[in-house]
């Protein structure tokens, strides 16, 4: 029996557990008593607001009942925000105005990667001009996923496209130039997975370089490195999956103990969902592949309250109805599986939810649709409780975002946040309606479904070598286009209403020119050169450590200093071998 | 019997440096429902795997969905290579992301490609164009000439296609058998879904270490789908196969029970007789992949290879299956494949016994073949080039 299977068995005992207390809630007086007076000390906690318009309201949104066993029930089964088991929200105030203060953070997360380092660099400074809070998302040019350096064979065309290339510790250092890394209000987003601990140790070993030893500690920030979803569903995979894990746990290790500010993962449904999964398998997926991680990181003996409170997630949100309840289904289902089978305390049981509205939902005829497409996703996202979120350029479907429809996507969180009555004034506004509540249930027992195929199969790690997943995905994928060709699933613009005349759009599409391709391969010419002697021991140093079951992560911030990526991931391969494709 | 019809070959792929797959998924169920066979390379490949895998496969044309950008650079470094090796007819097509633009699609068009597809063309629209462009029978191509008995990788790819589909006259009229036959060629099969596949690749993997000039050849077969076409995908796992010293054909069974194809026979006398260019002699080592098998299959005639290798996994059901399987009788080497599952070491034990009645005596290997390095596979490897 795998983990899962303790999961489901977990989920059914609260379920239990639940009808005990509205049981006990009905009939025994005590129970009963303390039952309402939790209830009305939770309004009286909350406290109460006035909107501008002068409406006077309960900054919670609670049940209307006197009925005490629904009462229990809300108590237990769901939690107020904040509470076990977090169906409502992660936190108590969610989106709810600080009243006196002006808001400390703004909600935008945006994505930039272009060209090379210093490009992308002066991007994050533009971004960043205005804001508080400097939160620097990035990605990365397609050699850079795959481990390779931009003068291996073929990757031309590839440098500087769809994200910033990065070769080497310099490059590294170029990409966060002119940033206080150690400032509590500075943190680094990095969405790369591979070759995540490399990409890491050389933004460990820049930072060490500009700030000294001291700065390892302070360093804040998020790396995707979720290797089980590239398996079945990205693709982004360099070496066979037994050592990526082995690789990765050595991360975790590190960052546990060195930088307890770190984010070393964040699993991650989003890419399962755009592979094509339906909304119930992502969840699946996503909270069955963390459970994993938590296992895999627990048998290395590091302690589920250390780091599991460094672990976050990361969901798509599309049009599809599931969305209306689909985060919350998975806060619970973490929460419980994290206390109950791992025996996690409560800031390890949060499921701490970054979500993206879904680019697969984006066309590019009539793409001005776009705006409302994704206005909806975001909305839905929030009525979820998401804690950040990000929400897609309408360009998208046919360019590298441009700044018009970047800046339109940023502020329609703000109007929907900050501008509208929906969620600055009340928690819970929208949580809990009947409706809400039936596909909860619909979704939950769906996710249970998918937990008990994988648990026959023998768990995550068996699944995948079975192609579960990945089958599981593309069959959904290869529905969702007959339903869309077959018109079952109305997509306007597509196949609805799709005569409507548009004018061609205007398109400027961003790319690296030749002569900035060739400077990067010249920049990396000329550290191979510098290095050539002290990059061959470096290599024997790390080859040592792999064979012998060292901490790999450790020893890579130090190759990265003479190595670069292409070096390293070769070498690694060379002892470990490559990922052998699934198709 | 001679075919008038053969089915349309394509070979699809994603581009080195992008893991986008979804789209060419679909496209690829599309086409073999269209009764197209498919050989599927997979996502992140290079340029020049791609365009070896198409002139060995002989194919009409190649299929590249794009989503990661630089499809320019890209589709123009494959249609280089095309034409550098003689083989401008293999048709190039493709399409993507809205990375691809307009302007991009036109140049990329008056450079050689046939043809971009946007996203969100209808299916129905690509299947046509395949249909039109693709889909009638190709006009001969002069194979050239041989220079000193040696033959380049397009004329073993049109010698295998005339073999396969059975064009007498084609392939004898520069095909000149020596009687002697200097190439090893080892049988591989078993039950479908045991690795066969994997196992193949590690072992090409160490032969390339171990003779640095040798040349292999990999006849795989994969099963057609009833009235449909087939999906050949060995070449997208096969990593360490995916080599300028390696020659790779698949075949679809095209209905043909038993493991093989109609005209595996002929492409085995032809992979034993030529030379490939740029080595001293004929193939060093042929290795034959069958489709997975079923217990009372005999893919092998005797004088087609010189060792058969039976492939096994622990779970083939009771002890009592086990005396139903025929190729236990004649296999020169049973391995044991997935040998780190639950009743692997029972199942060894079993195998031993059943073994213990056939007259062959084969070896007993234990492996699992997806590790890196896998001492079982070194052993099986060992017993291999013993003979």
């Amino acid at each position: 029996m795998s983990i899962l299977a303790d999961v489901a068995n977990q989920a059914e005992a609260h379920r239990r557990f639940v009808e005990e207390q509205v049981r006990r809630a009905r009939q025994e007086p005590d129970f009963r008593k303390e039952v309402q007076k939790t209830f009305e000390s939770l309004r009286t906690a909350a406290g109460s607001i006035t909107t501008p318009t002068g409406l006077k309201l309960p900054r919670l949104a609670l049940p209307q009942t006197d009925d005490p066993g629904e009462m229990a029930r809300y108590l237990f089964g769901e939690g107020p925000p904040g509470g076990f088991p977090f169906v409502n929200a992660a936190y108590p105030e969610m989106y709810l105005e600080k009243s006196g203060s002006k808001h400390a953070e703004e909600p935008t997360r945006l994505f930039a990667g272009l060209g090379l380092a210093e490009d992308t660099n002066r991007r994050f400074h533009v971004l960043t001009r205005y804001q508080n809070t400097k939160r620097l998302s990035t990605a990365f040019d397609g050699p850079t996923l795959y481990g390779l350096d931009s003068d291996a064979g073929g990757v031309l065309g590839k440098i500087g496209e769809g994200g910033v290339a990065i070769d080497t510790i310099e490059d590294m250092e170029r990409l966060y130039a002119g940033f206080a890394l150690d400032d509590p209000l500075f943190s680094v987003s990095m969405t790369i997975n591979a070759p995540a601990p490399i990409i890491l140790a050389m933004y460990v070993a820049a930072a060490k370089q500009r700030f000294g030893k001291g700065i390892i500690g302070g360093l804040r920030g998020t790396i995707q490195a979720d290797i089980l979803k590239e398996v079945q569903a990205q693709n982004e995979i360099i070496f066979p999956l037994e050592a990526s894990l082995k690789f990765l746990t050595d991360m975790v290790e590190y960052t546990t103990r060195q930088m307890p500010r770190w984010y070393p993962i964040s699993i991650s449904g989003y890419h399962i969902a755009e592979a094509g999964a339906t909304p119930v398998q992502q969840a699946a997926y996503t909270l069955s592949n963390g459970f994993t991680y938590v296992e895999l990181f627990r048998r290395r003996g590091l302690d589920v309250n250390q780091f599991g409170p460094r672990l976050s997630f990361f969901l798509d949100c599309g049009l599809d109805l599931e969305y209306l309840a689909l985060a919350r289904v998975c806060r619970k289902l973490w929460a419980i599986g994290m206390r109950d089978v791992f025996g996690a305390g409560p800031r390890a049981q949060l499921f701490r939810l970054h979500t993206q509205t879904s680019g697969r939902s984006l066309i590019a005829h009539l793409f001005k649709n776009n705006l409302t497409r994704t206005s909806i996703e975001l909305m839905l996202a929030c009525i979820n409780a998401t804690n950040s979120c990000h929400s897609n350029s309408a360009d998208e479907p046919f360019t590298t975002p441009s700044e018009e429809y970047v800046q339109l996507a940023a502020q329609a969180q703000a109007i929907l946040l900050e501008e509208t009555g929906l969620f600055r004034f009340m928690t819970n506004v929208l949580s809990g309606s009947p409706g809400m509540k039936i596909v909860e249930k619909a979704v939950e027992e769906g996710i249970l479904g998918e937990f008990g195929q994988i648990d026959q199969l023998g768990g995550v790690l068996a699944a995948i070598e079975q192609r579960y997943q990945r089958s599981q995905i593309q069959a959904a994928a290869h529905l969702y286009e007959q339903q869309i060709y077959g018109g079952v699933r109305p997509i306007i613009g597509l196949n609805r209403y799709a005569d409507a005349e548009e004018k061609p759009h205007d398109v400027h599409v961003v790319r690296t020119p030749r002569r900035r391709k060739q400077l990067q391969i010249d920049r990396l010419e000329k550290f191979k050169k510098k290095n050539r002697e002290k990059s061959k021991r470096a290599l024997d140093e790390l080859a040592r450590v792999v064979e012998e079951g060292g901490n790999v992560f450790e020893q890579l911030i130090q190759t990265v200093e003479v190595c670069s990526l292409g070096q390293i991931t070769e070498r690694l391969a060379e002892i470990v071998g490559k990922y052998r494709p699934t198709v | 019997m001679k075919n008038p019809h053969p089915p349309i070959r394509i070979l699809t792929a994603v581009p080195i440096c992008d893991g986008h797959d979804s789209a060419i998924n679909t496209i690829n169920l599309e086409l073999i429902r269209h009764g197209i066979e498919i050989i599927y390379l997979g996502y992140h490949r290079p340029a020049r795997d791609i365009v070896r895998a198409a002139i060995q496969e002989d194919v009409r044309a190649i299929g590249i969905s794009s989503y990661n950008g630089g499809h320019v650079e890209f589709f123009s470094e494959i249609i280089d290579l095309l034409r550098k090796s003689g083989s401008g007819h293999i048709g190039v097509f493709g399409g993507g992301g809205g990375t691809i633009t307009k302007a991009d699609a036109a140049a990329m068009q008056k450079g050689g490609v046939d043809r971009i597809f946007f996203a969100g063309t209808p299916l129905d629209l690509i299947m046509k164009f395949i249909a039109e462009h693709y889909g009638k029978p190709q006009k001969r191509l002069a194979l050239g000439p041989i220079r000193d008995g040696f033959h380049s990788e397009r004329q073993i790819a049109a010698l295998l296609t005339a073999a396969v589909e059975d064009m007498r006259g084609r392939g004898s009229e520069i095909l000149h058998p020596s009687s002697k036959v200097h190439t090893r060629t080892i049988g591989f099969t078993g039950p479908g879904g045991v690795g066969k596949t994997t196992l193949i690749d590690e072992i090409v993997l160490r032969y390339l270490d171990a003779f640095p000039k040798s040349r292999i050849a990999i006849l795989s077969h994969d099963p057609s789908i009833v009235g449909r076409g087939a999906l050949l995908g060995d070449r997208a796992s096969m990593i360490y196969s995916q080599d300028n010293r390696v020659f790779m054909r698949s075949l679809a069974s095209r209905g043909q029970p038993g493991g093989v194809a109609q005209g595996t026979d002929r492409c085995l006398q032809v992979l034993k007789h030529v030379k490939p260019h740029g080595h001293s002699g004929e193939f060093d080592l042929i290795l034959v992949e069958t489709v997975g098998i079923g217990q009372e299959a005999v893919p092998f005639q005797k004088e087609w290879v010189d060792q058969t290798v039976m492939v096994m996994g622990p779970d083939y059901g009771s002890r009592l299956q086990l005396q139903k399987i025929a190729m236990l009788d004649l296999a020169d080497i049973v391995v044991v494949n997935k040998s780190d599952l639950a009743g692997a070491k029972t199942a060894s034990l079993e195998i031993e016994q059943r073994l213990e009645a056939s007259d062959q005596k084969p070896e007993i290997v234990s492996t699992i073949a997806k590790h890196h390095r896998d001492p079982g596979v070194d052993r099986l490897f060992r017993f291999l080039m013993k003979k």
